[in-house]
């Protein structure tokens, strides 16, 4: 029989990897058809209104958000282009500034890599100092603390 | 405790000059950027084929910029209430008089951006300037050529390629000046 403490360890690895496909299958799982209407709200939120500062489309009333939102409900009801198509049509025009959530590829990709290289390097470094300071730790009792303990030791008897 | 000094004392240096260096490297790029002190502006479409216009005049006739291939087309996208419109505006009428004597003169079209036709024609009454104005309804033209704020001047070249872009208001003699470069650069 295994140890109480692995089974627990294998219980709470479970537990986590579970947890992890639950959320990647909930984030990703197509949530059915949409309306036409759903598909104009999901695609002026990722865009960013060109003339204001950090609104998208969607929230926006200035006349250029308007006019990008008019452009979305054009394409959409005329049926020849997907979500992805429509949103790279509007980059194609006003750049990728007009993207709230910028793309994973090119140099706009480095937004994604550089946060998550930056925790490996920072949890790497931490990891690292905490084992140095543990071996400081274990090796760093003098001669005169470790004669101060048998004292008290020998007194305490 | 030694060994310990003395790795220490080995990667110190180390992180120090990672450090370092990508701060002159930060500061290499600050000192060495150049400022944007072009006439122009940057856009995904300048060197493409020009987005398709496909609209009617003020005047109810029809317009398409495919039909215009062999002219330099000129687009001023402009509103009535913009008050950088309304002062580069004397600035359009003087380029068309000047273009008007030219071999192959540019063709200036006004693009009214969010407006309407009764406000434009009493400006243009006003304030003189006989080129076509051209609707864009629902901002369809100004989307398609990624105009976010008007004024902004366009040119296309004979070929129907998009040259030029200038954002805001125009300075004087700014237009015939990138006018007469571009001729010079993609012919007449």
């Amino acid at each position: 029989m295994a140890p109480k403490s692995v089974n627990s360890k294998w219980s709470w690895l479970l537990l986590v990897v579970a947890a992890v496909a639950l959320l990647a299958f909930g984030s990703t799982r197509s949530s059915g058809p949409k309306t036409q209407a759903d598909r104009i709200d999901a695609i002026t939120k990722v865009l960013a209104c060109p003339t204001c500062q950090g609104e998208s489309v969607y929230v926006s009333r200035a006349s250029a958000a308007e006019s990008i939102r008019a452009e979305v409900a054009r394409q959409i009801s005329g049926g020849q282009r997907s979500d992805d198509e429509i949103i790279g049509y509007i980059e194609a025009r006003f750049g990728s500034r007009v993207l709230l959530v910028p793309r994973s590829t090119g140099l706009d990709s480095l937004i994604w890599i550089l946060p998550v290289f930056a925790l490996i390097c920072a949890v790497g470094t931490l990891g690292f100092a905490f084992r140095r300071w543990r071996v400081v730790g274990s090796d760093s009792v003098s001669d005169e603390d470790a004669q101060m303990v048998e004292r008290a030791l020998r007194e305490e008897k | 405790m030694n060994e310990i000094g003395n790795s220490r004392s080995r990667v110190a240096p180390i992180i120090a000059l990672v450090v370092g260096a990508v701060l002159v490297g930060f500061l290499w790029v600050l000192v060495t950027a150049k400022p944007n002190t072009a006439d122009s502006a940057d856009s995904p479409l300048l060197g493409q084929p020009a987005p398709s216009v496909v609209t009617t005049t003020l005047n109810d006739e029809n317009f398409a910029l495919a039909r215009r291939k062999g002219s330099w087309v000129i687009f001023n996208f402009f509103n009535s209430t913009c008050v950088p419109c309304v002062a580069e505006h004397p600035e359009l009428v003087a380029f068309t008089k000047r273009e008007s004597t030219a071999a192959n003169p540019a063709e200036l079209y006004t693009v009214i951006n969010d407006d309407n036709d009764d406000s434009v024609r009493a400006f243009f009454s006003k304030n003189g300037g006989d080129w076509q104005k051209i609707r864009d309804t629902d901002g369809a033209i100004s989307v398609a050529f990624g105009v976010a704020k008007v004024p902004e001047t366009w040119i296309i070249d004979p070929n129907g390629y998009v040259r030029l872009r200038i954002a805001g208001k125009l300075s004087t003699g700014l237009l015939d000046e990138q006018l007469n470069l571009l001729k010079k650069q993609f012919g007449s």
